[in-house]
Parts: structure tokens; C-alpha cells; sequence
């Protein structure tokens, strides 16, 4: 098998390049939060690591993650000590910088390590796909928005992912992809949201025998829930002995957020906000009541609670319950066939699901459905007619996450250039479909397409010379609504694909 | 990204058939695998584009990707940056923004000289005058008469980045890839083959780092030369002599290359057959260029007459004009636009100023700082004297050869060779003009053979040489990371130390195209003089009656190497110009070979 250029580390040593140079960026609270994280786990003891506020930005991450933050904080100490004291609000001195820059910059190593082994398990006549898909994650511009200017770890924690389904490709794999997964949810428990995805196949495929639901294997029942057990111990034993686990899980899930997040992440909610926002207007002529109170809130879309003026409020209960029916039709059909493909394409639709119709979603948690999505984007052509306006809306979404003039042209620049050579290379290697496809998906797909530059020209530049600082909402929810109708878009597309 | 298009999509070419005539040192076969593989990191980017990917496409990435590099090194801070009282370039480029906007036009060139006071061509004057009407419409703040001094706004920052950006995008990047055009036309090179060389061009660590990081606007200056370069390569010397006026007229240290372009254009009057016609229009064209150059000063004097502005009161009659022979009655006609000429000249060409600023990788600053002869005894004038004679000595021998072989494909060597003669043994020279030399000899990538071994290993040494000693500039600029960041980058792409030493320890190539032994050995003890001093400057604190010990280090291995890149480059000049044939000194089947190629 010839070698396929650029190789993996050939991509990651360039975009290492551009990594380092982008370390005086913009950054956001995100980076207070967790040098704040950094002090806490290494100046106090582990019982007050939960309870300690002196920071708004108090520990919301499960265990795992607090004891990385230990492990960094380490060698933190040998960088700059005054980052490590919780006293020492918002202080990012050049040294600290440099140095939580470099954490994320190194630990994303894991992601370069999973995707190398990604395209290792791949069989050979698929091999050129699964390279062209791990270099599009590799260089994902969610990443470098999100992890390398906007500062967060996903890099790292995306990594354990991948490494955790790439296990999963082989039976050998399976209990190891298990235990990771379960590591992961430890580190951050957004991941929870594919967590019935990796239950309902390991049962299958783990749990039960290949031929009948009956056939119950014991043994590896018993292995799997012990490893979880050992792991879950492990993050949560401390704080169980401690009795701190309410305190824990308060600061975990915190329901008392609102709906939509600050940027109004683009899924059904900020679809359902706009349609509101609309009917402010329409509603005296249709003579629908309106709620005066919520007129502002709804405009500001801030974090707390959202109120709608006239369509029905929403509560975390019905949102829970949207997100569980959106899910189950797949995982039914994952149990009734669990292979490594519908594994895929499960949490990919699980992803979906908690992205559209979720509680207070981050548009950062995009990465959730776009990353599995891409494993699977090259399989045939009808995969790639719906991951490509996911790939637009998904990344032209997070462009409101970095507002400042100097990152502009970062942030357009480089998903313009990654948009057009990954579909490009997308396009060129991906095999035509055995089953028919929809046209009329492909042309709403290119009109998405193109909408998207004079958008992005007006949201950046023409809105703010044509009104100023006057109804700075607009942008945000022009970006909000448009990527949320390619997200809508694209997930109806995946379940044609899906259930066809 | 793996190559081949999968089968549902008819190809236009095949991969064959790109390889087959790569004669340009991309493609290296495996000596296992018997299979093709890049020969350095930088074509494997390019790997998947073997196959029929559209020119343009191709092009808007490299754009978008050298774009990116710059504009993450903008991020980074500029000279002078928080540095009371002086500040440093980025003040002095704004400070013009602010005196072309804010002054009547005479008064540009009488201006305060010792805040930044305006020393450039008139083009440069323009130039700023555009960018500050821009500027001045989305902030009138930032270039306010007097009162913007010194401003080290976050948002002024970033405006001044993009006024470096768009000003090279417009002038440097077209010219780079339309030059490249006419060089690959010339040595017949495949087009993925000069989009590999387009994009080594444009990642040059020194250039970005002076013109992103440091600020300056030496790109335009460039880009105008190279412009100049390809009308030359195009046979459109007429053009050639416009771009080059623009060049020289925005900064005159183009006039590094003048010489070289001159004898080239008079060479090519002369040579293979007399063309007087050719010579005169050349000339015209040249003297039309300049006084359109200053038309725009002279017509601002003018209107500046009929409105009645005075000059500023305290004035002194530039030296130029008292120097004439003959007193100009100052109720002339003509009197104010020869003091603006007079006055401009003497801003532009300041003789007063010493042999070399600060220090300098030259051979002057060498001598005296290194200890082997101390220059200061000597009376500026002498000095000035020697450093003209020895200029005229180290470019008299490119300029002979261009002069009386005017073949297109010397041309970037003729100018690299007048250029590094410039930098190392004239008069005022700074270490930002290595940019100069540079250019034309990084340009060889796009020649044939450009990307084997020898050329590559070459330019690619100049270039880390180079950018190595920018380094103690670039440290007071804050600008260390950055340094490292793309001189590495540099460095990997193209597969140079300190990444890979795999162009040092192959054994030569059956072509001819390997190294010979000696630049092995020059090349690695340079590379390691670098490192080692990088090493040395990191964990030691020079001694504190030497506090400039480092630095001297650094200007002395430096002169060295760029003194050895001189004859490197004159001697691939006269062995390709043909004259050693013509004289006899080499054998006659290598000249049918040169004759072939012509």
C-alpha cells in the first residue's frame, strides 16, 4: 500500500506552525475558567475543589477532569506560580499563556494518535476515504476556533473519542472502547449525549451473543460492569466518601440555565425563538395574545431564562423528552444490527438529536455530530450530499464565538480554505451510491452553499455600517437561523440515508 | 489527501503525465518500494493536486494558506511597540500616514525630521497619503495632526496590519506568481510544479517576519521589482523600466538591484545586434517614469502656490541646492518645485549618516565590530570612498556578464549577485535589506532544476542564514516565537536543517544534481555555528565588557555566509551565461547543451 501524502503528521506539524503563532490570540473567559481550575486543583484540597466560588467560573466538569487540571497544574508551577492562586482573577501574564496554549497544542496529540489508527483499522480499498476524513477532523475548523482561539480542550477529549470508536471496529475492541468511553464521560459529561448510542451497542454486540438476545454473555457482562464500576469509582469514589455528591452533581447540571445559550446555538430552539420573534409582529392581526414581559428577553437571548412572547414556553422536561424519541428509532435500529457502520451512524443521529432539541446547548457541542459524521461523510455519495451543509452551518455557527477584528479574517479565512479543500477531496473520493439519490437535496444544498458568503459579508460588515450598534441582535440570529436550517437540513438528510 | 479520483469522475490528465516531465527535484522514487514519493514535506501538501485540480484553485489555497501565516504573525507585537520615546517603524509608517494626510503637500519633505520625518520616494509619500484618507474615514483619531503621536491603539494595530496585507496582496503576490509564470515558461516547468515554488517563495520566515511582524511595506518595494523582472523575462522592457522607477520610487534601496537592470536593458540594446531605437525608447520610458513619480509632488506645489501656503518657518535650504554652482533667484518661477526636488533628494539620500546601522551582517560591520580593524580612526569620507570602490568591485563582475550575455534566464541570478554585492560592502546598509538579495535568488526555485539539491539546499541556506541574523532585531521586537515558528516552518518544507539533513547525507545523484562536498561541509558548520549560538544566547548572559559579544557573533558567521551565497550565486551566473565556453574553458558539448536550452 503506497503511503498517501500529506501524511498525518506532515498536516499536524504545519498546523502545529499555525497553532503556536495564533497563542497571543483572542481569548475567551474560557481561558480564565480554567486557569482558575488550575489554582483551585492545585492549591486546595480535594474536598473543597467543588464547594470553592471565589471565581464565577467555578469546577462544572466531572472528576476526571479536575484531576488533568491537577496533572497540568504541576507544571504549571514551574512556568509561572502566581497562575496557580485562586486569588488571582483573570491573570493571563505572558508565561501562563504560553504555557495553556501549549496544554492544548500537546494534548491534542491524542486526536493525531486515534485518527493514525482510524485509518490503520480501515481495510485497504477504503483507506484514501478514511485519510481524506481523518485530515478533515485533524484540521477541523471547529477545533482551531473553539480549542486554539477560543481556548478549550476538545481537541484532546475528541481524541478519546475517536480512539474509543476505533476500538469499537474490532470485536477484540469492544470492552476497551467501553472503558474509555466510559473515561471520557468522566472528563466531561457532555458526552453523555452519546451515551445511549454506546449502552444499546455494547449490550448487542457485547453483552448478548451474535445469534439470539438470550444468548447472555456473563463473563462479559461481568467485566464491563466491574471496569465501569473501577472507573466510576475512581472519579467519584473520593467525593462519595466525602458525602460531597449532591454538591457534585448540582454543579454538573446546572437546570437552572436557560433554553438557548448566549449565541443562540443553531438548532429547533433558535429555529422556534425566531418564529417567535416573528410573530411579536404578526400576532395583533392574527390575534394572538403576547406576553409583554418576555418581549426583551427574547431580543437579548442572554443567558437565564428565556421567555417566549407568543408561542408556548418550553421546559427542560419537554426538551428532554424530544431529544429521547429523537434518539430511539435509531438505537432500535442499532440493536437489531450491530455493526460498526450503524454504530457510527447512531451516534452520529444521537449527536443530532441532543444538538437540535437539547437544553441549553453550546453551539460548540456541533463538534458532536460533525465529528462522527465525518468518519462516515465518505462512504458513499448520498453521506456526503448531507454532511456538506453540515459542514457550512456547523462551522459558519461558531463565528459569533470570536467577535474580535483581528481573528476575523483568521476564522473566515481558514474555514473557506478548509471547506473548499475538503470538499473538494470529499467530492473526488467519494464512490457513487448503490441506491438512488434525492436530487433535490444536492441543489438545496449548493443554494445553502452559496447563501452563506453574502451572509457572513453582511453580518461582519455591512450590518454594522448600515445600523451601527443599533439591533446587534440580528446578526446572531441571522447566523443562528440560517446554520440552523442547514443542521435541520442535514440531519433530515441523514435519517433518509439512515432508514433507506 | 490520497490522489487518485475515484472512477465515477473522467480525469483530464493523467497522473503520468505530470511526473513524467517533473524535471524540477519534486518527485523523489522510494528505493524500496520502487514507488514515487515527495522529495520534501512541501510537495506532499501538493500530492493530491498531481492529478487535474484547476490552476486557480490551487492558486486561492496557497494564497489563503500564505495569507493565514501572515496574518497570525500580525497578531504578534510590532517594532517599537509600548518603547518610549522613539517607538519604531510601526510609528514612523503611521507618523507618515498622519503628516501626507494632515500637511499641505511642500510641507511633506520639511517636516520634522527627527520624529520619523518622511525619508522615503514619493511613492511611499502616495501610498501613505491613500491609506490615511482610508484610515482617517474609519477612525479620524488615529491619524490626527500631532495629537496621534506615538498611538498604540489595539484597533489601529490591526488597520496598519491590513494596510501591509492588501498593499502586498496587490503589488507582491501578483508579481510573485506572474514572474513564477514567466520563469516556468521559460525553463519549462509544469504548473504543479511552479505552484510548489510559488508558495516556498511566499513563505520566505525573513520577509513575513519584517513585514508582519516587525512592519514595513518592503513587499511593495519588491513586488514592483519583481514586476520589473518578469516584463523583463516577458520582453517588455519598456514596462520593465516603469516597474522599476515605481520600485526605486518607493523605496530607494531597489537601487540595489539598478545596476544589474541597467546593463541587462543596455545589454539587450546591444547584444546579439545593435538596436538604437530599443536604447532610446528605454531611456525615454525611464525619464517619463520619473517625472510621473513626481508629477503628483509637483502639481500638490503648485496648487500649494496658487492657495499661497508658506513653508514652515524654520527650514534650511537643502545642501543640493546650495551646493550648485549658481544662485537660484527664489522669486523664480520654478524655484519652489526645485526646492521640493532638491529638498525630497536630500531626504531620500542621506550621506551624512554613518557606514552601517546598528550591526549589520556586512562586511564593514564585521571588520570593525569583530575587532580585526577598527574603522572608526578613518574619516567618514575615506570610508565612504572604500565602500563605494569595493561596491563597484563586487558588482562589476555581474554586471560585465549581464551586460554582454542579456539572456532572460540570468536575470534573477544578475540581480541576487548585484544585490548581496550591494548589502555586504556598501554604505548604509540595515539589516532588513537581506530581504533584497534574497528575492531574486529564492526566485531560482522556480528555475530548472530549481527544487534538486543544489539550487534548493542553497537558497534555502540564504534564506535561514538570513532570518538568523534578523534575530536579535526581531528579539527587541518581541518577536522570538514567531521566529522560530516560521524559520522552522520554512526549514520543514522544504526539508532544510535543522528539520531534516537528508539533502546532506544523500550521496550525489546520477544527475549531477546532488551536493558537491565542500557546500556539505560549509552548509552543516554554518547550520551549527546557528544552532550553537541559539543555544549559547538562550542560557548564558554575554560577558559585561563585551555586551555585544552575541550579536558580533552573529554579524561575523553572517557576513561569512552571505559573503560565500555572493560567490555562489556569481559563479552560477558565469557558468551559465556561457562565457567559460566562449572562452574556451570548458568543453564545446556542454555549450550545444546550453544552446539547447536557450
Amino acid at each position: 500500500m503506497a503511503e498517501m501524502y500529506p501524511s498525518i503528521p506532515q498536516c499536524a506539524a504545519l498546523a502545529t506552525a499555525l497553532k503556536v503563532l495564533l497563542m497571543p490570540a483572542y481569548h475567551s473567559t474560557d481561558f480564565e475558567v480554567h486557569r482558575n481550575w488550575l489554582a483551585i486543583t492545585n492549591s486546595l484540597p480535594l474536598k473543597e475543589w467543588y464547594y470553592e466560588n471565589t471565581s464565577e467560573w467555578t469546577l462544572d466538569y466531572p472528576p476526571f477532569f479536575a484531576y488533568f487540571e491537577w496533572t497540568l497544574s504541576q507544571m504549571a508551577s514551574f512556568i509561572d506560580p502566581a497562575m496557580l492562586q485562586v486569588k488571582n482573577l483573570g491573570y493571563d501574564s505572558n508565561a501562563t499563556v504560553y504555557f495553556q496554549r501549549s496544554t492544548v497544542i500537546v494534548t491534542e496529540l491524542v486526536l493525531a494518535y486515534a485518527l493514525h489508527l482510524f485509518i490503520k483499522s480501515t481495510p485497504p480499498s477504503n483507506k484514501k476515504q478514511a485519510h481524506a476524513a481523518a485530515l478533515s477532523i485533524l484540521l477541523s475548523p471547529g477545533l482551531l476556533i473553539i480549542d486554539h482561539i477560543h481556548f478549550q480542550y476538545n481537541g484532546f477529549l475528541y481524541g478519546i473519542l475517536i480512539l474509543s470508536i476505533v476500538l469499537a471496529r474490532k470485536r477484540s475492541g469492544l470492552l476497551a472502547s467501553g472503558l474509555i468511553f466510559a473515561g471520557l464521560l468522566c472528563l466531561k459529561h457532555i458526552y453523555l449525549y452519546l451515551a445511549p448510542a454506546y449502552f444499546v451497542f455494547l449490550l448487542r454486540a457485547y453483552c448478548l451473543g451474535p445469534r439470539s438476545v438470550f444468548d447472555i454473555k456473563i463473563f462479559n457482562c461481568i467485566k464491563l460492569g466491574v471496569g465501569i464500576g473501577v472507573i466510576a469509582g475512581l472519579a467519584f469514589g473520593p467525593f462519595v466518601y466525602l458525602g460531597q455528591m449532591p454538591q457534585v452533581l448540582s454543579r454538573l447540571f446546572p437546570f437552572s440555565r436557560g433554553l438557548c445559550h448566549a449565541y443562540w446555538a443553531p438548532n429547533v430552539w433558535a429555529m422556534y425563538s425566531f418564529t417567535d420573534r416573528v410573530l411579536i409582529y404578526v400576532a395583533p392581526y392574527l390575534k394572538l395574545p403576547v406576553n409583554p414581559g418576555a418581549i426583551q428577553s427574547v431580543t437579548r437571548g442572554l443567558v437565564g431564562d428565556t421567555a417566549f412572547a407568543v408561542l408556548p414556553d418550553i421546559t427542560p422536561r419537554m426538551t428532554f423528552t424530544l431529544t429521547l424519541a429523537a434518539q430511539i428509532p435509531a438505537l432500535l435500529k442499532l440493536f437489531l444490527q450491530p455493526d460498526w457502520q450503524t454504530f457510527v451512524s447512531t451516534l452520529t443521529l444521537c449527536g443530532y438529536a441532543s444538538f437540535l432539541f437539547g437544553w441549553h446547548v453550546h453551539e460548540k457541542a456541533i463538534l458532536l455530530v460533525i465529528i462522527p459524521f465525518s468518519l462516515l461523510a465518505l462512504k458513499d455519495r448520498r453521506y456526503l450530499g448531507a454532511f456538506r451543509p453540515l459542514a457550512v452551518a456547523g462551522h459558519v455557527s461558531l463565528f459569533p464565538l470570536l467577535f474580535t477584528a483581528m481573528e476575523f479574517p483568521i476564522k473566515v479565512v481558514y474555514t473557506i480554505l478548509w471547506l473548499i479543500v475538503m470538499l473538494l477531496a470529499f467530492d473526488r473520493l467519494t464512490p457513487a451510491s448503490e441506491k438512488p439519490r434525492v436530487f433535490l437535496l444536492d441543489r438545496f444544498s449548493l443554494l445553502y452553499i452559496a447563501v452563506a458568503i453574502p451572509l457572513i459579508a453582511y453580518c461582519s460588515l455591512v450590518h454594522q455600517v448600515v445600523f451601527g450598534a443599533r439591533y446587534e441582535f440580528l446578526p446572531l440570529m441571522f447566523i443562528s437561523s440560517y446554520s440552523a436550517l442547514g443542521v435541520v437540513g442535514s440531519w433530515v438528510g441523514f435519517l433518509v440515508v439512515f432508514y433507506t | 489527501m490520497p490522489s487518485t479520483p475515484s472512477s465515477h469522475k473522467p480525469r483530464k490528465k493523467r497522473r503520468a503525465d505530470i511526473s513524467s516531465n517533473s524535471s524540477n527535484g519534486t518527485v523523489a522514487i522510494d528505493v524500496q518500494s520502487k514507488q514515487e514519493k515527495p522529495a520534501f514535506p512541501l510537495v506532499a501538501f501538493f500530492w493530491p493536486a498531481r492529478t487535474a485540480t484547476s490552476q486557480w484553485v490551487i492558486l486561492s489555497c496557497i494564497f489563503m494558506v500564505v495569507g493565514l501565516f501572515r496574518w497570525c504573525t500580525a497578531i504578534w507585537p510590532y517594532s517599537g511597540y509600548r518603547k518610549p520615546p522613539m517607538h519604531g517603524d510601526f510609528e514612523a509608517q503611521r507618523h507618515w500616514l498622519e503628516i501626507t494626510v494632515g500637511l499641505p503637500m511642500t510641507h511633506w519633505y520639511f517636516h520634522d525630521l527627527q520624529w520619523w520625518g518622511l525619508d522615503y520616494p514619493p511613492l511611499t509619500a502616495y501610498h501613505s497619503w491613500i491609506l490615511g484618507k482610508v484610515g482617517s474615514l474609519i477612525n479620524p483619531d488615529w491619524f490626527a495632526l500631532y495629537l496621534s503621536r506615538a498611538l498604540d491603539d489595539a484597533d489601529l494595530k490591526v488597520f496598519m496590519r491590513a494596510t501591509v496585507m492588501v498593499s502586498e496582496y496587490l503589488v507582491y503576490v501578483p508579481a510573485v506568481v506572474i514572474c513564477g509564470r514567466h520563469m516556468a515558461r521559460l525553463h519549462n516547468i509544469n504548473p504543479w510544479e511552479l505552484s510548489i515554488a510559488l508558495t516556498a517563495i511566499l513563505m520566505q520566515p525573513a520577509t513575513m517576519l519584517i513585514d508582519h511582524g516587525h512592519f514595513q511595506y518592503n513587499t511593495v518595494m519588491l513586488g514592483f521589482v519583481l514586476a520589473s523582472m518578469s516584463n523583463m523575462l516577458a520582453g517588455r522592457p519598456l514596462w520593465s523600466c516603469v516597474c522599476f522607477v515605481a520600485a526605486l520610487g518607493f523605496k530607494q534601496m531597489a537601487l540595489f538591484y539598478a545596476p544589474a537592470v541597467a546593463a541587462y536593458l543596455a545589454g539587450s540594446c546591444l547584444f546579439p545586434r545593435i538596436r538604437l531605437f530599443r536604447l532610446i525608447c528605454i531611456a525615454a520610458t525611464t525619464l517619463a517614469s520619473f517625472a510621473l513619480l513626481y508629477l503628483p509632488l509637483l502639481l500638490g506645489t503648485l496648487y500649494d502656490n496658487r492657495r499661497n501656503v508658506p513653508l514652515p518657518t524654520d527650514i534650511q535650504l537643502p545642501p543640493l541646492l546650495s551646493a550648485l554652482p549658481f544662485d537660484l533667484a527664489e522669486s523664480a518661477w520654478y524655484y519652489p518645485y526645485v526646492l521640493q526636488l532638491a529638498q525630497s533628494i536630500h531626504r531620500i539620500f542621506p550621506f551624512s549618516r554613518g557606514l552601517f546601522e546598528d550591526k549589520v551582517a556586512n562586511i564593514w560591520c564585521a571588520i570593525h565590530s569583530s575587532g580585526v580593524h577598527k574603522l572608526h580612526n578613518y574619516s567618514s569620507s575615506l570610508l565612504s570612498r572604500a565602500a563605494l570602490g569595493l561596491t563597484l568591485l563586487s558588482i562589476l563582475p555581474p554586471c560585465t556578464i549581464i551586460f554582454f550575455k542579456p539572456k532572460k534566464v540570468l536575470t534573477p541570478l544578475a540581480l541576487a549577485v548585484t544585490a548581496w554585492g550591494f548589502f555586504l560592502c556598501s554604505y548604509q546598509v540595515h539589516e532588513k535589506n537581506v530581504l533584497l538579495p534574497l528575492l531574486p535568488m529564492t526566485m531560482l526555485l522556480a528555475s530548472e532544476g530549481g527544487m534538486k539539491p543544489s539550487t534548493r539546499a542553497w537558497v534555502g541556506y540564504a534564506n535561514i542564514l538570513a532570518c538568523w541574523t534578523l534575530f536579535p532585531l526581531l528579539v527587541r521586537d518581541g518577536l522570538r516565537i514567531p521566529y522560530f515558528v516560521l524559520s522552522l516552518v520554512f526549514a520543514y518544507l522544504l526539508g532544510l536543517p535543522p528539520v531534516s539533513f537528508e539533502l546532506y547525507t544523500a550521496s550525489a545523484t546520477p544527475d549531477g544534481a546532488g551536493l558537491h562536498w565542500f557546500a556539505k561541509i560549509l552548509h552543516l558548520g554554518t547550520y551549527l555555528a546557528c544552532i550553537a549560538w541559539h543555544v549559547v544566547e538562550a542560557f548564558f548572559l554575554p560577558p559585561t565588557n563585551k555586551p555585544d559579544l552575541f550579536v558580533v557573533a552573529n554579524v561575523c558567521v553572517g557576513a561569512a555566509g552571505f559573503g560565500v551565497c555572493y560567490l555562489w550565486c556569481l559563479w552560477r551566473l558565469l557558468s551559465e551565461s556561457g562565457i567559460l565556453q566562449d572562452l574556451g574553458l570548458v568543453k564545446k558539448e556542454k555549450l550545444d547543451d546550453d544552446r539547447k536550452r536557450q
